[in-house]
Formats: C-alpha cells, sequence, structure tokens
C-alpha cells in the first residue's frame, strides 16, 4: 500500500490485511490517498483519498459517574447527574479536538437503550428513573460536526431503593383516581338530565325587540294598515290633517293600482308619483305634484300610517284625507278653472297632492300652472285636456321667455309641434348660461316626451331610470308652496321656477335658481337627460 | 488602516485611539482579552458549523453516489496553505505567525464565497437554506476578520496590516472534465470548510495558550 504525493509502501503491516502508519505519517487538514495494489499482478484493487480529520473515531470517554440529583415525592422516581471525562488521547484543551458526547441507558434487563442527544458539556442528567430499579448507563463521542463516533465507554450501574412500603401509596392514587372518576360522572349526568335548566341559568335567552300591543308578524305579513292602526290608536302618530297645509310631502302611493301598475311593467317611480289614478285609494289625491317638500317630513308618514290601505312598498303612502271626496273634489274643481294646479283645490287636495306635476300651463305673470299626470280614468283626461289648454298657454310662455334666452327658440318650435303625449312631467330648465340646466338638446328630448293627449293614459314606459335624477331641477326657492291659481299661458315645457309668489304662483326665471330643499310641489322633469 | 467595527461594537474598545479621540476624559469601553478571544472562537466555530451542513447538503443534492464517498472524506483536493504540516509543527508556530495565518485565511475565503453565491443563484434546484447559508456565512467571515484584526492588535500591540488576498490561493481544483462547475463548487465548499476547522482550531490554541501555556504544547 503505499499513500502521499508520491507513492510511498505502507511503513508496517499490523496483520494481513492490515496497515499501521504511526503520527508521523499523518497531518491533519491534508489529503491522503492510498491505493491497494497486487505486487505480483501489477493490479490496483482499491483506491481511496481522504483527510485524517473526516475518519477520526475518538477514544470513548473515562471515569464515569453519577450522583443523585433528587428524589420525587411519592419516592417512585428519582434523577441523576452522570458525569465523565474526555478520552485522554483526545486534545480537547488545546482545542484540536472538540468533542461531543451521546449518553445511553437503559433498565437493566431491557432490549433497547434509551439515548440523549449529543452535548458538548462532560455531565448529563437523566430524569425519571424509577426507584427499585437498575439502570445501565454508558456513553460515546465524536468530533463535532464530523460523523464518526468512538467506542462506548464502560457502562455503569445506577440503582435507588425504593422504600419498603410501595404497596401504601398504590391504593390512595387509586382511590382517589375513581373518585375523580365517579365525580366527573356524576356531573356529566347532572348536566345531560337538567340541560335545559342550565342553558337557562347559563345563558338567559335575550328578549326579542317588541313593541306593545304590535305582533311582530303584522310586520312581516305587511299587513300595514292593521298596524298603522295600532299605531294610531297608541297616539304615538299624530295625523296632522294637511287642511291649512297645503303641501304634503309624500309620493302617491296606490296600493291597488300600483299593483297594478307594476304588472304594466316598468313603471317609474315618476309613474307612480304622477298617476293620478292613485286618488281612488286611500281617498287621496292624486294629481297634486311635489308639494310633498312642503310639509314636514314625519306629517306625511303619519298620515301614511293612518290610512288603512297597504302601503306600497315604493313609496309613502300619501297622507290620507278624511274623505275621498277630496279626490272626488279635485276633479270638479279642476275643470273650469284654467289654473289646473290642483293645489288650488283645496286645501285637501294638498293632501293628495302627487310628488311631481307637470307643468300645464304658465301665467303671464310667470306663475306656473301645473297639471296632474297623465294617467289615470276619465277625470284624467279631462284634466288632461285641459291641462292640454293650460300647456299651451304655458309655451307661449315659456316661448317667449325662450325669446330672451335666444337658445331655446328651436326647442319652443319643436315642442309645439310635437306635444306628442308625453309620460310625465317634465320640466325645463331654462338657463341662459347653460351650465347645470338642460341643454338644448335636452330640452328636445323633453319636447318630445311631452304629452297633452287626452287619450286613455299611456301605460308608463318612461323608460328612463327613476332613481337617479341627474337634473337638478329643483327650482323653487321659496318656503310656501302654495298652488298656482292663475292659469298661465302656456309656456314651454320646461322652465325654471324661480320663486313662488304670495298667490301660490311659481314665478319662473331665467336663472337657475339654487334647489335648496324641495318645495315646490312640482315638476320634477323626467329623467329625459 | 481603518480598524472596521466587529459585531460587538459597542464594547470593543481601542484603549489608544479612543483616547486620542476623546482626550482622556471619556471612559471608552473595552473588553478583555478573553471574552474577546471567547467570542471569536464562537463565531469560528459556528462558521464551521454552518459550512459543514452547506457542504453536507450541497452532497446530498448534486453529486452523484458512486463518487460520494472519496469526496465526503475530505478526499478533494485544496490549494496549498500558509500553514500545514503535523500538530507539532504547528504547536511550534509562533502567537504572531498563527494569527496571521488566521488572518490570511479568513481574508481569502472572502471572495470566493462571493462567487459561489453567484454560482449556486445559477443552480435550477439549489435549496435555498444553501444560499442563504452560502450568504451568512459570507458576512460572518468579515465579522471574523474584524474580530481577529483586534485581536491582533491587543495580544501582539501592533496593528495588522489589511492586504488584499493578492496572494488568492488556488484553493480548489477545477475539474476540467464531466460534472465541472458541480465538482468545482463542492470543492470549493470542501476546501472552506476544512479552513474553517482550521481556523478553529488556530484560534482555540491561541486561546489556550492565553490560559496555561505548559500544557497546550502536548
Amino acid at each position: 500500500s503505499l499513500f502521499g504525493d508520491h507513492w510511498r509502501e505502507c511503513p508496517e503491516y499490523l496483520a494481513s490485511n492490515e496497515c499501521y502508519f504511526n503520527k508521523t505519517y499523518t497531518a491533519v487538514w491534508t489529503t491522503y490517498c492510498i491505493e491497494l495494489r497486487s505486487r505480483v499482478h501489477n493490479l490496483t484493487y482499491d483506491d481511496d483519498c481522504f483527510s485524517v480529520e473526516y475518519i477520526v473515531h475518538p477514544d470513548p470517554p473515562i471515569k464515569l459517574n453519577w450522583t443523585l440529583l433528587n428524589v420525587s415525592r411519592s419516592l417512585l422516581h428519582f434523577d441523576i447527574m452522570v458525569h465523565w471525562k474526555s478520552p485522554p488521547s483526545a486534545d480537547v484543551k488545546g482545542g484540536w479536538m472538540t468533542l461531543v458526547y451521546e449518553v445511553n441507558y437503559r433498565e437493566r434487563n431491557a432490549t433497547r437503550w434509551h439515548t440523549l442527544g449529543e452535548e458538548s458539556e462532560t455531565y448529563r442528567s437523566i430524569y425519571g428513573l424509577n426507584t427499585g430499579t437498575e439502570y445501565e448507563v454508558r456513553v460515546r463521542c465524536k468530533m463535532r460536526n464530523f460523523e464518526n463516533f468512538g467506542e462506548f465507554s464502560e457502562t455503569i450501574l445506577v440503582y435507588y431503593p425504593s422504600t419498603a412500603n410501595k404497596e401504601f401509596p398504590f391504593p390512595v392514587t387509586l382511590a382517589l383516581v375513581f373518585g375523580a372518576v365517579g365525580v366527573g360522572v356524576l356531573l356529566v349526568l347532572i348536566i345531560f338530565s337538567q340541560q335545559q335548566k342550565l342553558m337557562v341559568i347559563l345563558l338567559p335567552p335575550v328578549p326579542a325587540p317588541k313593541i306593545k300591543g304590535i305582533d311582530p308578524d303584522l310586520l312581516k305579513k305587511g299587513k300595514l294598515d292593521e298596524l298603522s292602526s295600532i299605531l294610531t290608536s297608541q297616539h304615538l302618530y299624530k295625523p296632522e290633517l294637511l287642511e291649512e297645509d297645503t303641501w304634503v310631502e309624500f309620493i302617491e302611493v296606490d296600493a291597488g293600482d300600483a299593483g297594478a301598475k307594476a304588472d304594466l311593467g316598468e313603471e317609474s317611480d315618476t309613474q307612480r308619483l304622477l298617476g293620478p289614478a292613485h286618488h281612488s285609494l286611500l281617498g287621496l289625491k292624486d294629481d297634486d305634484s311635489g308639494r310633498a317638500s312642503c310639509y314636514d317630513p314625519e306629517l306625511p308618514e303619519s298620515e301614511l300610517l293612518s290610512d288603512t290601505e297597504p302601503l306600497h312598498k315604493r313609496g309613502v303612502a300619501p297622507p290620507s284625507t278624511p274623505t275621498s271626496a277630496a279626490v272626488a273634489g279635485v276633479s270638479p274643481a279642476v275643470a273650469p278653472a284654467a289654473p289646473l294646479i290642483q293645489t288650488q283645490l283645496g286645501t285637501q287636495t294638498w293632501v293628495n297632492m302627487d310628488f311631481y306635476a307637470q307643468v300645464s300651463d304658465v301665467t303671464a305673470t310667470g306663475a306656473v300652472v301645473l297639471s296632474p299626470g297623465q294617467q289615470g280614468g276619465a277625470p284624467e283626461q279631462e284634466q288632461q285636456r285641459e291641462k292640454e289648454e293650460e300647456e299651451k298657454e304655458n309655451k307661449k310662455k315659456e316661448e317667449e321667455e325662450k325669446v330672451r334666452k335666444g337658445e331655446e327658440q328651436k326647442e319652443e318650435e319643436e315642442e309645439r309641434e310635437k306635444k306628442k303625449q308625453k309620460e310625465s312631467f317634465q320640466l325645463l330648465v331654462v338657463d341662459p348660461d347653460g351650465g347645470a340646466y338642460t341643454s338644448e338638446s335636452d330640452a328636445r328630448q323633453i319636447g318630445t316626451r311631452f304629452s297633452y293627449t287626452p287619450g286613455p293614459p299611456q301605460p308608463p314606459t318612461l323608460g328612463v331610470p327613476v332613481g337617479g335624477y341627474q337634473s337638478p331641477y329643483l327650482l323653487v326657492d321659496a318656503p310656501p308652496c302654495p298652488p298656482l291659481p292663475l292659469p298661465l299661458p302656456p309656456v314651454s315645457d320646461y322652465t325654471v321656477v324661480q320663486d313662488v309668489d304670495a298667490q301660490h304662483s311659481l314665478l319662473l326665471n331665467p336663472t337657475p335658481p339654487e334647489p335648496p330643499a324641495p318645495h315646490l310641489p312640482s315638476v320634477k322633469p323626467l329623467p329625459a337627460m | 488602516m481603518w480598524l472596521l467595527l466587529w459585531p460587538i461594537q459597542g464594547i470593543v474598545g481601542y484603549p489608544e485611539d479612543c483616547k486620542e479621540r476623546h482626550g482622556g476624559n471619556v471612559r471608552c469601553p473595552s473588553i478583555t482579552l478573553d471574552k474577546l478571544l471567547d467570542r471569536i472562537i464562537q463565531h469560528a466555530e459556528l462558521i464551521f458549523r454552518v459550512s459543514e451542513e452547506s457542504c453536507s447538503l450541497f452532497e446530498e443534492m448534486f453529486i452523484p453516489l458512486t463518487i460520494r464517498p472519496q469526496l465526503s472524506r475530505g478526499g478533494s483536493m485544496c490549494g496549498t496553505k500558509y500553514v500545514s504540516g503535523s500538530k507539532g509543527e504547528i504547536q511550534q508556530i509562533s502567537d504572531k505567525w498563527l494569527l496571521h495565518s488566521t488572518l490570511i485565511m479568513i481574508q481569502s475565503w472572502i471572495e470566493p464565497l462571493n462567487n459561489l453565491q453567484i454560482t449556486l443563484d445559477r443552480y435550477d434546484n439549489a435549496p435555498d437554506i444553501l444560499l442563504k447559508n452560502t450568504k451568512w456565512v459570507s458576512n460572518k467571515l468579515i465579522n471574523l476578520e474584524q474580530g481577529v484584526i483586534v485581536l491582533t492588535k491587543k495580544m501582539l500591540n501592533e496593528d495588522i496590516l489589511l492586504s488584499e488576498p493578492n496572494q488568492s490561493l488556488a484553493h480548489y481544483v477545477t475539474h476540467p472534465d464531466m460534472l465541472e462547475s458541480v465538482l468545482t463548487d463542492y470543492s470549493l465548499l470542501s476546501c472552506f470548510k476544512k479552513d474553517a476547522h482550521k481556523v478553529e482550531t488556530f484560534l482555540k490554541l491561541l486561546k489556550c495558550r492565553q490560559a496555561e501555556r505548559p500544557s497546550c504544547f502536548l
């Protein structure tokens, strides 16, 4: 066998298959290669290269011994500390070998050893040994970060005598255990048998919210009429008759007709609001427009609740009037009067006003004549006819105004020409600046929608989502929302209502007003824009 | 040359410099030689352990089983070193020479390990921990270098020159044939592990000498 940079033969053969290189031949951190050759046949059977530190197997530790750490109270277990010394051949102090140790222990007659992990200390504690049992302990070491363990050290015996009456503690423990189990079983039985009571005690039920006298089922099923009757009886709400108030803030709701209308298809809110057919229900008004803003918000609700009709899900029920004659009163009153704004018809009528109203006419003074919506029955048709007249007047008025602006002339002409029945009221806001208000094109569109036909009310086909009125058409400044008594010359369909004068006339103004709050019971233009 | 900061910077003091700067009024923090040496040794041990882990991991991942036994026992050739020889020879080496060699060794490995990082990135499935370890080791080497410089100054009361490792020792043999880069990288790791072991051993030897002179020359 040879080794080294230039092959040299083994200096010392120990046995037929061993070669000994003493430490003069080897140095750490040096790579050596060896080959096994046959001298005779000149063959190389095997070869290997290595570095000394990789193949080191340290000698076993010496002077293994143990000391008692403590014994458990029950005298059943005890802990020990095992200690030893590093093998003398290992130069640990000089730092040449850094060793880690592994401890094994087992009961005297057991087959498998317990292994405790590698530690670089020369002592180790073992916990939980049983008294009265003999144990064997041994230790071995290896170089840290290298692989090869050395041989095990000698095995030492560890023993601690147990107390004489080992029997004594035993029954006590057993008794305790049984007792605990019994108690546990008992508890479980109790809990199971008294489950309900316990649940109530531990987790008292939270009372559901309630109003005295009202059955929550009513609310669920939507029987608002009963509900409102109950509420009324409790004087929770005070329906104020709007006899003196002329503005009602509400959206006319016609449960029956509303349902019917719903069947018709996309009925917009506006339609419903404007729909005069609502008057049949609840004894309400119908053609009233926009008065809603004039009332306190609460009032309408109270009005609503006092109704016995089911509320339309969409809107707030229009304020009820004591008599349904209000509606009737409206029609005849309307018929003769040129100013069709039905708000004029009487205080009661105010109650029944629609949220929106169509401008049917504009008086010479600039007041706007509102007319009810087109939907409805015969009475409405009449109204509509009258509206038409008013509208014409309005148009004229509007025309005048437009002349001033100049821009809208085209619109007027168009509108006048068309005069088709439109779906709803549309208020054209005239804005010379062309700011946020309808532009010419818008007006044109609006104009096309303008409808005056006296025919049967067309199914509402606004086709425009009601909800999103973009048009800032709120017009009225003035708080009072009186009806417009004066018949106004027909003007263009759309105009800006600037103010409402003492005579309850809508004052039209070229400049677009700031819409404070929906005061005017009128015209919300249809979302034509 | 500037003495770079040791990680335990707050404690390490250079009495002379400190007083020069602050004019003797300020108490300069300092560390005893023993403590300093202990910490340096801890660093060296840690570096060695991490290098060993990296080496094993690399071998598991990339070295074919057939050639594993040979390589894993340190069979790869490493470049010539400053210090080599038997234990007896090394024990004869003076402190100064030991420190100097240690420093040279540390410095000589900083660059190759940086290169190794780049090389490892090119591996398809190099485990993250391997990359992390390599990076960590590179950083720690720099710390160790600084520590040794401080130590040298303390032990020998002289400044050590930070010479550039122009003499970049050929640390490993490149294998021109198949598995070339893999074996080269493995050799690099293996030889670094060896040198890390060397550094640790030298430092421990120095510590032994600091403690009790005679018994260290077994």
